[in-house]
């Protein structure tokens, strides 16, 4: 697995920091997962449940939105947690953005 | 979302096994395995050596879908921290291909995510789209009627067999993983 701890990702290494972001800092982010139509059903599904600790009904509901509505979010919360989730669903090849939630 | 692995998957007792004590077990032929670590070496070739092939880009994905900005950033500092992570994950899927012992849940990930990796490459190679699942796209592609374009056809075929094949190691891969969850 991967080395990867968020401790990686210190504030002083993000330079700028835009007007838009203060304003919007309470709001929580959202991380999604878009269709692709490489990934198998049942890799995605053993993704989110090993990432995410969902139960298999549960991940597999998300695995269903992804294929079925496009999109499913597959957790929240603050940047640094929704960076961290993104950069382990890139670690296992799914196709993972992040976004304020009511963008 | 591709289940290509479940229209190949007819072998009873699937290539990959967890075992009573929580380990793993891969069973390959030999070329099985002299093919599968042709292909994971030529992957890590392409993400050693190029920074640019667009058949990559499923493997480093943008993270900031409406911020080119935040996105930048990010790449930032996370591109080369996955580009690390595959290569490390291709090192031990390599190491566990070459062997025949029983190999540990870490390792049987970074056998899954490698082949996750190749599957993408490929599938990007191939232009997979969602419709292509179930249709007649094989046949269309290897009609071959026409002469000078036998030998594209015929790569395509192979890619495409290639293609399948890892999906069909990936759902037996998978499916013994989930049993242990």
């Amino acid at each position: 697995m991967s080395n990867f701890t968020f401790a990686s990702i210190q504030p002083s290494q993000v330079q700028e920091v835009d007007q838009a972001d203060e304003t919007q800092s309470d709001r929580p982010w959202i991380v999604i997962v878009w269709n692709d139509p490489i990934n198998l059903m049942s890799y995605v599904t053993f993704v989110f449940q090993k990432l995410f600790g969902y139960s298999l009904e549960k991940a597999t509901e998300l695995m269903l939105d992804v294929h079925h509505k496009g999109r499913a979010v597959v957790s929240n919360g603050s940047r640094e947690r929704a960076e961290f989730d993104v950069y382990r669903l890139h670690e296992h090849g799914l196709w993972a953005t992040m976004e304020h939630e009511s963008q | 979302m591709g289940n290509d692995g479940t229209r190949v998957a007819v072998k009873k007792n699937g290539p990959v096994v967890r075992l009573k004590n929580g380990k793993f077990k891969i069973d390959l032929a030999d070329d099985h395995r002299r093919l599968l670590t042709q292909l994971i070496e030529q992957l890590r070739d392409s993400l050693t050596t190029t920074t640019d092939d667009a058949n990559l880009r499923r493997l480093f994905p943008t993270a900031y879908n409406n911020d080119a900005k935040k996105d930048a950033e990010y790449q930032r500092l996370m591109r080369d921290e996955l580009l690390e992570s595959r290569l490390a994950a291709i090192d031990v899927a390599i190491n566990v291909i070459a062997q025949d012992d029983e190999i540990t849940t870490e390792e049987i990930d970074a056998f899954s995510r490698s082949i996750n990796s190749l599957r993408l490459v490929l599938g990007t190679t191939l232009d997979i789209a969602e419709s292509d699942h179930g249709s007649q796209s094989d046949t269309q592609q290897s009609d071959g009627s026409d002469s000078d374009q036998t030998g594209e056809g015929d790569e395509y075929l192979i890619q495409k067999e290639l293609y399948e094949y890892l999906g069909w190691l990936l759902e037996w891969t998978v499916s013994a993983q989930s049993s242990g969850l």
